[in-house]
């Protein structure tokens, strides 16, 4: 059973951070949230959401689990205003998704969940830097980053008491320093990895700019982005696995 | 499997040179691949897919060459693979040139590692399958970027040597010199104890594999009925692609055990259309189990094809002709279980859902479950067929079916039986297969003449050409059903070469229905002289020539008559025309000393004088060169 009642933009939000990673998963329908985790296919990118029963207008479900087609279902949400609420209904006879977006109504066939692949072993990581900053200072670093190479590199200087996005290019480089006092919040620790723009630009394209993003970081490790959207009641976290950086 | 080893082993048959050592190879690796056996088999061959599969990789170049580029490391770019792949040719080496393994994977810090990487070799055989059919099964909005991460992810985790052959195997293009015999008698000797052997039609597999590679670039060429390859592309060689001639050299060559040995794997080749399952039937069961599988509908059979041939060359080899009208259509096979009815395309796609015509056809007329070999046609609304762009309108068509189904109908023509009630029929004769088509399908199925005589197969033409179609299709009236060989036992009538402008000397009042009209047209070629032109007969017209066209004719030259004697009269030189033949004989018969083989006529020459006609020393020449 699920019966949902969900501002348009709220649903938006929640879908985008996962699409950018993956063009089908499976949503778990649990009592008290709506739930998504999700890995890309090369196993580099993972996304993990959540979304409190409070963040709806109503909710009401049971623990099932259901897959869907991501750019189909942005695809219905995007016909809606980012004032309407979108109804969401699933229909357990025949397995399909109602949605009512104001006079629209749409059907949406849903994927079997056990076609969609298992996500593998995710890693419970202890990083030791922890960033806290705004998404438009990340986001200002990645698309200087992008001009130059197809690689960031993140990193804290213990002693300078900063955090440091660089990339090198071929012939170019960038650097942005942000110092503690440009941070809303640092914790230093030995943190130094490289990763892929690739994954980075779309999780990025994901972050409102004006939301709070802490990163946690460390050396040659993943690199773990957490987020909030929809008034707080939703949160995503995002996981990255580095570059080697012997190159 | 471990992917790497495989790779080894690839690399072992690229270095060799000889079929036999090949072949030997091949069985070693089959032996040794264990449960992985059926990928072996199909990736020795660049597939990923058992042939009758109609699930598709489609990866194009580039997605290979931008999967290739993330993989490879720092700031390396599409144009940067594509330069290379300038200066080697080969997207294998390029892809062995690089450093894959730059991007760790998460699950590389879950189990506590350190996380050193994906280069670690741990790719298998199975593993890939799995991911390429992965690949194969994202389609559709957003499925570009799941395909190219998940192809990312292995050449991320891809030695150089794994990587070579993996970019290869993306293309469908192994290079390793292993075609499709080499596989079949490789299966034989490992599983069944023949000897190796080398494959005497090898030859012209592979050639036939290349060009099906290059086919995702012809497609509308390659969904054409029997025409796929054109006339006159196909060497000689091809010829022995014919079963039935290798297995005769076989016999010479070998032992009867090892040809019967090989010629079972062969039929079970041809049955199943699977390289992996037949391996691994020889494998478990050996011949006995070779023998017993039959065709399963549902599961697409490779077609038969068709040579160039002539009227002579059928009626000069066999007992007489089936004689079959050549639509201009798409080459289709009909799946019927007994209750509904799927469509495949020449290349075993599946596209019963852009024809529903035909699956409306197959499950409304079928009386029992069959495979049923034939022609989609396009026909207009005066009934008479379209070209075949129309019907590949609709092959192409996913969505709005309904729509195009409005404005481009399609009908089914069939003229072949592979499975009926129960029974496979690949090993009946072909008149008998028709018989049995016949018994199960009413409606849709395609005329077929038995003669041996070469004015009643003309007349054939002619009605098929009259009402619009392409021509005839000559078939071996006692021949098998090979699937997917290009024998002989099929021809498509070539059309004429040269044609002559002959002048019209006598005719022949016709018969019955037509004894109003002037018919048979004798014919004559101008000889330079110095005083008044003179003409020597060459040969007869009587064919190609509709009703409508004997009326004119008749209007045209009845003034022209000079005498008649009894049904023939003598015609003074007047008219021209424009007659197509299969051959020029030396003969008796008529006073040039030639005479036409199956003269046909195309069309009067409204623009020629008697004196503008061809002359005997180009009908000279023309015998000659021939």
């Amino acid at each position: 059973m699920f019966k949902a009642i969900v501002s348009a933009s709220t649903l938006r939000d929640a879908l985008d951070s996962v699409s950018v990673l993956v063009d089908e998963c499976k949503l778990r329908l649990e009592e008290d949230e709506l739930a998504i985790r999700a890995v890309d296919p090369a196993n580099v990118g993972m996304v993990d959401l959540a979304l409190e029963a409070a963040a709806f207008e109503s909710y009401e479900a049971d623990g099932g689990v259901i897959g869907v087609n991501l750019n189909r279902l942005e695809d219905i949400v995007g016909m809606a205003n980012s004032g309407d609420l979108v109804q969401l209904e699933l229909d357990e006879e025949t397995r399909k998704l109602h949605i009512q977006i104001e006079e629209l109504s749409y059907t949406l066939a849903l994927i079997d969940p056990d076609s969609i692949r298992e996500e593998p072993d995710i890693p419970d990581l202890d990083l030791p830097a922890e960033i806290v900053l705004e998404g438009a200072q990340i986001g200002r670093g990645i698309t200087a980053a992008d001009m130059v190479s197809d690689h960031i590199r993140l990193r804290v200087d213990t002693d300078a008491e900063a955090f440091f996005i660089e990339a090198e290019g071929d012939t170019d480089d960038v650097d942005l320093k942000l110092e503690r006092d440009d941070l809303i919040d640092l914790q230093s620790g030995p943190a130094d990895s490289l990763f892929s723009l690739d994954y980075l630009k779309d999780m990025n394209k994901a972050i409102p700019s004006d939301a709070e993003v802490r990163v946690e970081l460390g050396e040659e490790f993943p690199v773990k982005l957490h987020y909030e959207f929809g008034e707080g009641m939703g949160q995503v976290t995002y996981m990255l696995a580095p570059r080697i950086q012997s190159d | 499997m471990d992917f790497a080893a495989f790779a080894e082993r690839a690399d072992e048959l690229e270095a060799e040179g000889s079929d036999l050592g090949t072949v030997a190879l091949v069985a070693d690796l089959l032996a040794d691949a264990g449960d992985e056996l059926p990928v072996v088999a199909r990736f020795l061959r660049g597939e990923v897919f058992a042939g009758w599969d109609s699930r598709k990789l489609s990866v194009g170049p580039a997605l290979c060459y931008e999967a290739i580029a993330r993989a490879a490391g720092r700031n390396v770019s599409v144009s940067d693979v594509e330069a290379r792949l300038a200066d080697t040719g080969e997207i294998g080496a390029v892809a062995a040139n690089y450093e894959f393994g730059g991007q760790t994977g998460l699950s590389a810090f879950a189990g506590g590692s350190d996380g050193d990487g994906g280069a670690g070799g741990d790719l298998t055989v199975r593993g890939v399958a799995d991911s390429l059919a992965a690949v194969a099964a994202a389609t559709g909005e957003g499925s570009e970027a799941t395909r190219r991460d998940t192809l990312f992810g292995l050449f991320n985790r891809a030695s150089p040597a794994e990587a070579k052959y993996l970019a290869r195997l993306l293309l469908g293009e192994m290079r390793i010199g292993v075609g499709g015999g080499t596989v079949r008698d490789a299966t034989a000797a490992a599983f069944l104890g023949a000897e190796t052997t080398t494959p005497v039609d090898e030859r012209g597999e592979k050639d036939d594999e290349k060009r099906e590679d290059d086919a995702g670039t012809e497609a509308d060429d390659d969904e054409r009925g029997d025409d796929g390859d054109g006339d006159g592309e196909r060497g000689p060689e091809d010829e022995s692609a014919d079963g039935d001639e290798s297995e005769g050299e076989r016999e010479r060559e070998t032992g009867d055990d090892t040809a019967e040995l090989v010629a079972a794997v062969e039929r079970a080749l041809q049955v199943t259309n699977d390289y992996g399952r037949v391996a691994e039937l020889a494998r478990e069961e050996g011949v006995a189990g070779l023998r017993s599988v039959s065709l399963e509908v549902g599961r697409p059979v490779r077609a038969m094809l068709a040579q160039a041939g002539t009227v002579a060359d059928a009626l000069d080899g066999w007992d007489a002709a089936a004689v079959e009208t050549k639509y201009d259509g798409a080459r289709v096979q009909l799946h019927y279980d007994g209750e509904s009815a799927s469509v495949f395309s020449r290349n075993m796609e599946d596209v019963t859902d852009a024809l529903p015509e035909l699956v409306e056809h197959a499950e409304r007329e079928l009386s029992a479950p069959a495979i049923v070999d034939g022609e989609a046609v396009a026909v207009g609304d005066d009934g008479r067929p379209l070209p075949f762009q129309e019907v590949l309108r609709r092959f192409r068509r996913k969505h709005d079916v309904d729509r195009m189904r409005e404005e481009v109908a399609v009908e089914l023509r069939a003229f072949d039986c592979l499975h009926a009630a129960g029974e496979d029929l690949l090993d009946t004769p072909l008149t008998e297969r028709h018989d049995r088509l016949r018994d199960v399908l009413d409606t849709g199925v395609s005329d077929l003449l038995v003669s041996d005589d070469p004015d009643e197969i003309a007349a054939f033409e002619t009605d098929a050409l009259e009402a619009g179609h392409e021509g005839v299709m000559l078939k071996r009236p006692d021949s098998t059903y090979s699937p997917g060989r290009r024998g002989r036992n099929w021809l498509k009538r070539k059309p004429d070469v040269e044609t002559l402008d002959l002048v019209v000397t006598g005719a022949e009042w016709g018969e019955g229905r037509r004894a109003t009209y002037l018919g048979t047209f004798l014919l004559s070629a101008r000889v330079e002289g110095r005083g008044d032109p003179e003409y020597e007969t060459i040969g007869k017209v009587a064919t190609g020539i509709t009703d409508e066209e004997l009326a004119e004719l008749t209007d045209l030259l009845e003034p022209h008559v000079v005498r008649e004697s009894g049904t023939e009269v003598a015609i003074r030189p007047a008219v021209v025309f424009e007659v197509g033949y299969e051959e020029i004989q030396r003969s008796p018969t008529y006073s040039s000393g030639y005479a036409l083989r199956f003269p046909r006529f195309l069309g009067v020459r409204e623009d020629k004088a008697p004196g503008d006609a061809d002359t005997l020393e180009r009908v000279d020449r023309l015998a000659d060169a021939g």
